[in-house]
């Protein structure tokens, strides 16, 4: 806590130290205020805690505090918005500038996230027979699970020199995150037995960004430095492994043992790793006439220290905006990006070692599954056709090489797309725009060798030395990929706008999507959702806004549920 | 899987070139008007008798407190000179920076907003749709406190299906005011302050650096594309997720192959373990293994740590 309220206060007082610069030199043109003094109470009776649940109150009733203050100079402008609803819930903005030599922002952020307890009620089961079973046990039963997330990030735009207008922009982030966690540990073996725990929650992320930018006549060229280092501080949460027996009788204990990687130990679960990220980028960017152009150079490392593995980013793109003929503009956009993981080699005991039969070594090297090269263009052509009129169509390509790709004939995913638009406009008053979007895809990302797809038992043979087969035989068996993502997509967007004056806004929309996968060779997929909205917006004045609207969401999906085709 | 050939993606990809080059031949020739060149400057005052509505709420706002103390004619400044406008009534004889679109060359605003937060603006999306700085900004009236659920508010008074879905039971904090659209997007085409590429895996990694790695033990769609499974503005799954567990999960893995078989309907009578003897029913296993695959495998977005099991490489994300 003693790093966080140390930042917090450094930039505070350079915040504050801005403000005080400026409003000192010269006279306050305006100064207002609001202050809001309240209370909220939130019942909670019959109400159930479940993830996700974004905390705004208890069972008791908690005050409101807010603040809205401004201060105008003819050469400064100073605002603070603040919000505190209790102690988990605290929301402060301050924005300070000069002229425009000088601007700097701090905002801060608390919020109290809510998580379930899971009581794996589910998970105490056996097989029919009286075979094998699963079995639970909560160490923590009363457990209030949560996470506090504080945020504090601010920024600062220095004008080091009017000429070139030479500017320093620098930008931080803390981000802190204290709890405590629901963690479920799995022993094989023994009995398949989840151990529930609780584990402490001590996240901390900083993230600094630092850039120099300037202008050379009509181009800007910049370079930012990145860098991000995350630490859990916490202290590392244990489990006990079971010593592995036969899971029903107790007994054959060296040859359950032997397919374990480690047994009756007490070891480290749900261990964050820490890892530090720089990046280095460089970007131009230009007007020509009507034209506008801009490209970036970037490369980052991120590196997983606990490991000393790393991954590396170098990535390029550019942009080229222009105007076809009076009423006629083209953008085109272009990207390319290495993406690269260190490989690693998995070192494991053999698979039954000392036990009848020859031991079968898993060894294997990682190669990870990011490795790729991915490629993207697309063209865009907007025409004002009329006064009213504006229609647009643009297409692209996208290209995913991947080096490490398990599934079968690993060709690289290609998708096409086409999109047409058009906007009707009438006056400031009326508008609707009807969108049409396109994807054709091969070859898209799959689950590789997720699926059996036929019965293994009549096509396996035991293990030489044995008179069993195995289950990694069994897994073998898996040889057909599978997937959720499809070849084709069809995107309708509708919106429409209508103000018959200043004060009133009326929205109506309609999105519907439908795609579908049916290359595939035994489970076609589908997916169609729609989605009808509409919208009121009534600004009485500029302190009073009434706000009315619905929305009506549907989704079907048709798609593989996987199931065994033979018992273990 | 089979692999095919795609040819109407080719022939899609001349259909959008034969279009495009339709588009600028049909292009009309209604122009903007603009003042004339031989146009002159009037001043506020001018101005202000027929639009004193505006001048008296102009005045209060940043614009107008700073143009009103060097200039008489700050109305001028953004809307060019009005002798025209003033002699022919005719609204189309003086610069409205509120209808002025991308077709028009550089927005009036971004003469003086010129730094490198709207560099982009010539490729955003919002700028491609038609709209201007006044869509979302009001200059005639004071607008200044932009805080995060001020603007929540105004980007989804369009995008009305983001808003429901903040709404959903799994959500980004959007509507409780601790997140800002901007946080993730930026109106003004560029990226997010922390975000190094472009890319939306690393859009997430900013806020979400745990998840980054790089692990020892991976799960290949954290590596592809987070929106395999989950959708960031709201679900009704949890975590975001796209649809419940074990469905998701379901649709790329095969179940371990003691979920479809039928439960056995008494006590455990476990000889090693006693103390964990419960009772389970005939559809105990299905329902045991149907209900969420990350009650085990809890590491799924990878991990250094290996599983238990040899057969599996220590690979099943369980530690």
């Amino acid at each position: 806590m003693k790093r966080i309220f140390t930042i917090l206060l450094q930039s505070l007082l350079l915040v504050a130290l801005t403000f005080m610069v400026a409003a000192g030199q010269e006279e306050k043109i305006e100064e207002t205020y609001s202050v809001w003094i309240g209370s909220s109470y939130t019942d909670f009776t019959d109400y159930t805690k479940k993830i996700g649940e974004f905390r705004n109150g208890d069972d008791e009733f908690l005050p409101e505090f807010s603040i809205d203050y401004l201060s105008r100079g003819i050469n400064h402008i100073f605002s603070l918005n603040g919000k505190y609803r209790d102690e988990n819930n605290i929301i402060a903005d301050m924005s300070s500038k000069i002229g425009d030599g000088f601007s700097a922002d701090f905002k801060y952020r608390s919020m109290f996230k809510q998580a379930g307890q899971d009581m794996l009620a589910n998970l105490e089961t056996r097989e029919a027979g009286g075979g094998k079973m699963l079995t639970h046990e909560i160490l923590d039963p009363g457990a209030d699970y949560y996470v506090h997330r504080k945020e504090i990030e601010s920024s600062f735009n220095l004008r080091l020199s009017k000429k070139n207008n030479i500017r320093l922009i620098a930008a931080h982030r803390t981000v802190l995150q204290t709890g405590i966690e629901q963690h479920i540990a799995s022993s094989h073996c023994f009995s398949c037995h989840l151990t529930s725990s609780t584990a402490t929650i001590d996240k901390i992320t900083h993230q600094i960004m630092a850039g120099l930018q300037a202008d050379l006549g009509k181009n800007t060229v910049g370079y930012q430095f990145g860098y991000r280092i995350f630490e859990s501080e916490a202290p590392v949460n244990v489990a006990d492994f079971d010593d592995a027996i036969h899971p029903v009788f107790g007994t054959k204990g060296a040859e359950f043992g032997s397919r374990m990687i480690y047994e009756d130990v007490t070891l480290p679960v749900g261990e964050y790793p820490n890892t530090e990220k720089l990046s280095h980028k460089l970007t131009f960017k230009g007007d020509a006439g009507k034209s506008s152009y801009g490209s970036s150079i970037s490369y980052s490392k991120a590196t997983n220290k606990n490991n000393d593995l790393s991954s590396t980013a170098l990535s390029g793109s550019a942009f080229y905006a222009t105007s076809l003929a009076d009423l006629t503009r083209l953008i085109a956009r272009f990207s390319v990006a290495r993406l690269d993981v260190e490989s690693t080699f998995v070192d494991l005991p053999l698979y039954r070692d000392g036990r009848p039969g020859t031991p079968k070594d898993f060894d294997f090297t990682r190669y990870s599954s990011l490795n790729r090269l991915d490629l993207r263009g697309s063209v865009e052509v907007i025409s004002r056709l009329n006064k009213r009129l504006t229609a647009s169509f643009s297409t692209g390509i996208r290209l995913v090489d991947r080096e490490y790709y398990p599934a079968d004939d690993a060709d690289a995913t290609t998708t096409f797309f086409g999109q047409a638009k058009v906007r009707y406009r009438k006056g400031m008053r009326y508008s609707t725009s009807v969108k049409y979007r396109f994807e054709s895809s091969s070859n898209p990302f799959t689950s590789a060798r997720g699926l059996f797809e036929a019965r293994g038992r009549s096509i396996l043979n035991s293990v030489d030395g044995t008179a069993f087969v195995y289950y990694w035989q069994r897994e073998d068996l898996r040889y057909q990929d599978i997937t959720t993502v499809p070849t084709q997509a069809h995107i309708l967007d509708v919106t429409s706008s209508w103000r018959p004056n200043n004060k009133v806004n009326l929205n109506v929309g309609f999105k519907a999507k439908y795609d579908k996968n049916d290359n595939l060779d035994s489970l076609d997929i589908s997916h169609f959702s729609m989605q009808p909205s509409l919208a009121l917006n009534v600004n009485i004045d500029p302190k009073w806004t009434v706000s009315a609207g619905g929305s009506y969401a549907f989704k079907k999906s048709r798609g593989p549920v996987t199931i065994a085709l033979f018992d273990g | 899987m089979k692999k095919q050939a795609r040819p109407h993606s080719f022939l899609f990809g001349v259909f959008g070139v034969t279009l495009s080059c339709v588009f600028v031949l049909f292009t009309s020739l209604v122009m903007a008007k603009t003042p004339p060149a031989d146009a002159v400057p009037v001043g506020n005052s001018v101005c202000l008798d027929c639009h004193d509505d505006v001048g008296i709420d102009f005045a209060k706002t940043m614009h107008g407190t700073l143009l009103n103390k060097v200039s008489d004619n700050s109305c001028e400044s953004c809307h060019g000179p009005g002798s025209a406008h003033v002699e022919n009534e005719d609204p189309d004889m003086i610069i409205n920076p509120a209808r002025q679109n991308q077709f028009d060359g550089k927005s009036t605003c971004l003469s003086c907003h010129n730094t490198d937060n709207f560099s982009n603006w010539a490729m955003a999306d919002h700028n491609a749709a038609d709209m201007n700085c006044s869509s979302c900004h009001t200059i005639h009236s004071d607008d200044v406190a932009w805080t995060s659920g001020k603007i929540n508010n105004l980007c989804t008074e369009c995008h009305l299906d983001v808003k429901a879905s903040a709404f959903m039971p799994s959500h980004h904090p959007l509507k409780e005011g601790n997140m800002s659209c901007l946080d993730c997007h930026d109106p003004h085409g560029g990226g997010a302050t922390f975000a190094h590429e472009s890319s939306i895996r690393e859009l997430c990694f900013s806020c979400h650096p745990e998840k980054e790695g790089p692990f020892i033990f991976e799960h290949a769609p954290v590596n592809e594309d987070c929106m395999l499974c989950h959708s960031p503005h709201g679900t009704v799954a949890d975590n975001l997720l796209t649809q419940t567990e074990p469905a998701l999960c379901l649709n790329c893995h095969s179940m371990h192959f003691h979920a479809a078989i039928e439960g056995w309907d008494g006590a455990f009578t476990t000889p090693q373990a006693p103390e964990r003897a419960g009772t389970t029913t005939a559809d105990g296993w299905k329902e045991g293994m149907l209900t969420k695959c990350s009650q085990c495998h809890t590491e799924i977005h990878g991990t250094d740590l290996p599983s238990q099991t040899i057969s599996t490489s220590g690979n099943a994300l369980t530690r």
